[in-house]
């Protein structure tokens, strides 16, 4: 078996770039749908913010791990 | 302009600009070895500023006529967006320092785009490294200044709220944010997109030159027009970006002395 | 607001840093990992306590 295709270079950097797909897609929802909320019923800005801010930080984690990941799987 | 594109010719196929014949530049006098093109742009940029600010506030107007007209607009514009959100009554201090921050880092970015000095002057590092680090120093020296040497610290890594025995666990982290990751973001974030957006010009219009002018072929015509437009495209995105990039500069600056001067709450 | 993503890099680097002094002193190779995930819960705990009261 030949080999028909290679990626040469840093694997690690294409591993970020996938990673860092699907929390850009999450983040742009949250904060989408976060100000779509707001324009809705402007009094409850707050209570909005709040959930809007905690989303965020959660999908912003796995993006971060993406990034650490190399280092955290090199000797395992 | 073959000259401008030699490094382009890898022996016949199409290879897209290294960041190396892009960015290292040769001294304009054979001799001089540290006046290359981006001091003398960043040179004539802060002669552009200090030269527009002269010309429009030298002599103020009650009734502002012409070039104080114009600039006018462009303090209004700091002082409103940039100093009042954060600084609230201590804006006045500090208009002098914002202003001059966010008109050189809009002139600094802007020369990526005019045509013969095409060079974002913010894309070597050490340009907005040492606005970053003197944002810095000034920040730490108004929070102790303000708050007392051992007051800033505790106020900032303990805010109040939060149960006791967690503080322990989460002052270090409140350290690191804002003492060594924030200067280090703030620079690299200017850095950061003027590099990508410089490469993705430089590449956009070596595809349409190559293919449209070097090795002009039936097929190779279309990428070639293809490449133009994108760069056309990319110019207008890129001006909006670099504007954008001067703003959010200026802001953070402004956003990092106004949590010095009153404890954040 | 702004600094949401810089609290989340500085519990993983702190945390993290630790759990790697940890590895290193007593030849174990799991405390980076779980020091760099208890960092990131810990940052996230903070940011939102921080940021949304």
């Amino acid at each position: 078996m030949s080999v028909l295709a290679e990626v040469s270079g840093n694997v690690t950097a294409i591993g970020y770039g996938l990673a860092a797909i699907g929390p850009g897609i999450g983040v742009g929802i949250i904060f989408g749908q976060g100000v779509q909320a707001i324009a809705r019923q402007p009094e409850a800005y707050g209570l909005i913010r709040q959930n809007m801010l905690l989303g965020f930080v959660l999908t912003e984690a796995l993006a971060l791990i993406g990034l650490v990941a190399p280092f955290l799987f090199a000797n395992l | 302009m073959i000259t401008l594109t030699a490094p382009a010719h890898g022996d016949g196929e199409f290879t897209a600009p290294t960041p190396n014949e892009l960015f290292d530049l040769a001294p304009i006098i054979p001799g001089v070895e540290w006046f290359t093109k981006p001091v003398l742009l960043a040179v004539l940029s802060a002669i552009i500023v200090i030269g527009l600010t002269w010309a429009a506030f030298s002599k103020p107007k009650l009734v502002p006529r012409g070039m104080q007209n114009v600039v006018e607009y462009g303090y209004m514009f700091v002082r409103d967006q940039v100093a009042r959100p954060f600084l609230g009554k201590d804006a006045d201090r500090f208009m002098g320092l914002l202003l001059t921050l966010f008109f050189l880092v809009l002139v600094w970015n802007l020369m990526g785009v005019v045509p013969i000095a095409q060079f974002p002057v913010a894309s070597h590092i050490a340009f907005p490294a040492v606005l970053a680090i003197s944002i810095y120093v000034l920040k730490i020296y108004l929070g102790i200044k303000h708050q007392g040497a051992g007051g800033y610290f505790k106020n900032m890594m303990f805010p109040p709220g939060l149960p006791k025995p967690i503080y322990l666990l989460l002052s270090p982290i409140e350290f690191l944010s804002n003492m060594i990751i924030a200067p280090f973001t703030h620079a690299v974030r200017l850095f950061a997109n003027m590099f990508a957006g410089h490469m993705l010009l430089a590449f956009f219009s070596m595809v349409g030159f190559w293919f449209l002018f070097e090795k002009l072929t039936p097929l190779g015509a279309g990428v070639g027009v293809v490449g133009v437009v994108m760069t056309i495209i990319f110019t207008g995105f890129e001006i909006f970006i670099q504007f954008l990039q001067a703003f959010l500069f200026a802001m953070l600056a402004s956003m990092y002395i106004g949590g010095s001067l009153h404890a954040e709450h | 607001m702004w600094s949401i993503p810089s609290y989340l890099l500085a519990g993983m680097a702190i945390y993290g840093g630790i759990g790697w002094l940890l590895d290193r002193w007593l030849d174990t190779s799991a405390f980076f990992p779980i020091g760099t995930v208890l960092g990131l819960v810990l940052a996230g705990y903070l940011a939102y306590r921080k940021f949304s009261r």
